[in-house]
């Protein structure tokens, strides 16, 4: 190796150097991947476990679940979650193309949650007033939390499963401080209901 | 006399009767008012939150406010259950309380952003004093280094002895 080729190899190792010791001021303004950011989404049965949801429901008694948010995004997050009723026959949200469902809230949550946080709700639902007619049901109304609410929902009844099924869902939206408006977060969780016996 | 008596008498007589009346007349709230105090409400939520967020990026620790704007949400998302309903007081009421609780939160929030900048400013600077220091240091430190090994390798040059090779073929 000549001088030359030593002078290269030397100024290259002090602009590295350099670089490394400015690291400090660099990050103030260049801001490094930190990792996916997400939302969770999640229901518990009573016991706040997965094995003991409701199913078979009957008319005038309570049932509780627990709702969960948890949040990744990075920085705190104000969330607001929708509950809404469907029929096997109502499409649910569509979360490929980050659509929510068209249906009517029955009831509603809002929650703000620090960054790798999470916030927990319980909910205890009853069905009010329900009737099955030939191979139809309806459900009247249902109470989320003690309040009561219209819900007009109706199912057939499914042969292959042998009931009448309705979905009571949560649907995830997060507040957008751009747009400053709340937009669907292509999150949802649900639990099926039979309504056969009520 | 009697005519000023009779016209003091019958506006008290007036005011007994209607009395009853002006509460109901006057609590009676239209819809444009539920969704007006909706409205101000979720706006306050929205600006406490935004307010909040300002500080945390700022560095502030905002885990209290989060606390106090999640009571603020219940009562806004029963404001919102309870126009649903058609329960238009309970409405009010709760837009109200949530509001309130926002608007709380929001100076609260602005006042630790401004606490919250001084030692990020602080620390902004000690980085910057950090990494000019230590480009110095490292700048000052590879020039002489160069200039050592540069003496050195004309050293070694100098001490080199010309020798003569032949070539035997």
């Amino acid at each position: 190796m000549n001088l030359e080729e030593y002078r290269i190899g030397f100024a290259t190792g002090i602009m590295v150097l350099m670089l490394i010791a400015a690291v400090p001021s660099i990050s103030l303004y260049v801001s490094f991947p930190s990792g996916e950011r997400f939302s969770e989404l999640w229901l518990l049965d009573k016991d706040r476990g997965t094995e003991d949801y409701p199913f078979d429901v009957h008319e005038d008694e309570p049932y509780s679940i627990f709702v969960g948010v948890g949040n990744h995004m990075g920085e705190s997050s104000y969330y607001l979650i929708y509950i809404k009723l469907r029929n096997q026959t109502q499409p649910p949200p569509n979360v490929v193309a980050s659509q929510p469902s068209l249906l009517t809230p029955v009831s509603e949550f809002r929650a703000f949650v620090p960054h790798n946080g999470t916030w927990e709700a319980p909910i205890t639902f009853r069905i009010l007033d329900a009737d099955v007619d030939g191979d139809s049901a309806f459900l009247s109304r249902l109470s989320i939390n003690e309040v009561a609410s219209p819900v007009n929902a109706s199912a057939l009844w499914n042969p292959k499963y042998k009931g009448f099924y309705f979905q009571l869902f949560l649907e995830l939206w997060r507040y957008n401080t751009m747009s400053q408006s709340f937009q669907y977060h292509g999150r949802f969780v649900g639990i099926w209901l039979n309504m056969t016996s009520s | 006399m009697g005519a000023l008596r009779s016209s003091f008498f019958f506006s008290i007589l007036f005011l007994v009767m209607v009395h009853p009346i002006v509460p109901v007349v006057y609590s009676e709230i239209s819809e444009t008012e539920v969704v007006s105090a909706l409205t101000s409400a979720e706006e306050a939520a929205a600006s406490a939150f935004v307010a909040v967020l300002e500080a945390e990026r700022a560095g502030g620790n905002v885990s209290k406010l989060l606390v106090r704007l999640n009571d603020a949400a219940e009562g806004l998302s029963k404001a919102e259950i309870s126009y649903r309903l058609g329960n238009y007081e309970a409405a009010i009421s709760f837009s109200a309380i949530s509001s309130g609780i926002c608007t709380g939160v929001r100076s609260d929030a602005e006042e630790l952003r401004l606490q919250a900048l001084g030692p990020k400013h602080m620390q902004v600077w000690l980085r910057m004093i950090e990494s000019v220091l230590g480009a110095a240091i490292v700048g000052i430190g590879g020039f002489w280094s160069w200039r050592l090994f540069k003496r050195r390798y004309f050293e070694r040059i100098l001490r080199m002895k010309p020798e003569v090779s032949f070539d035997e073929s």
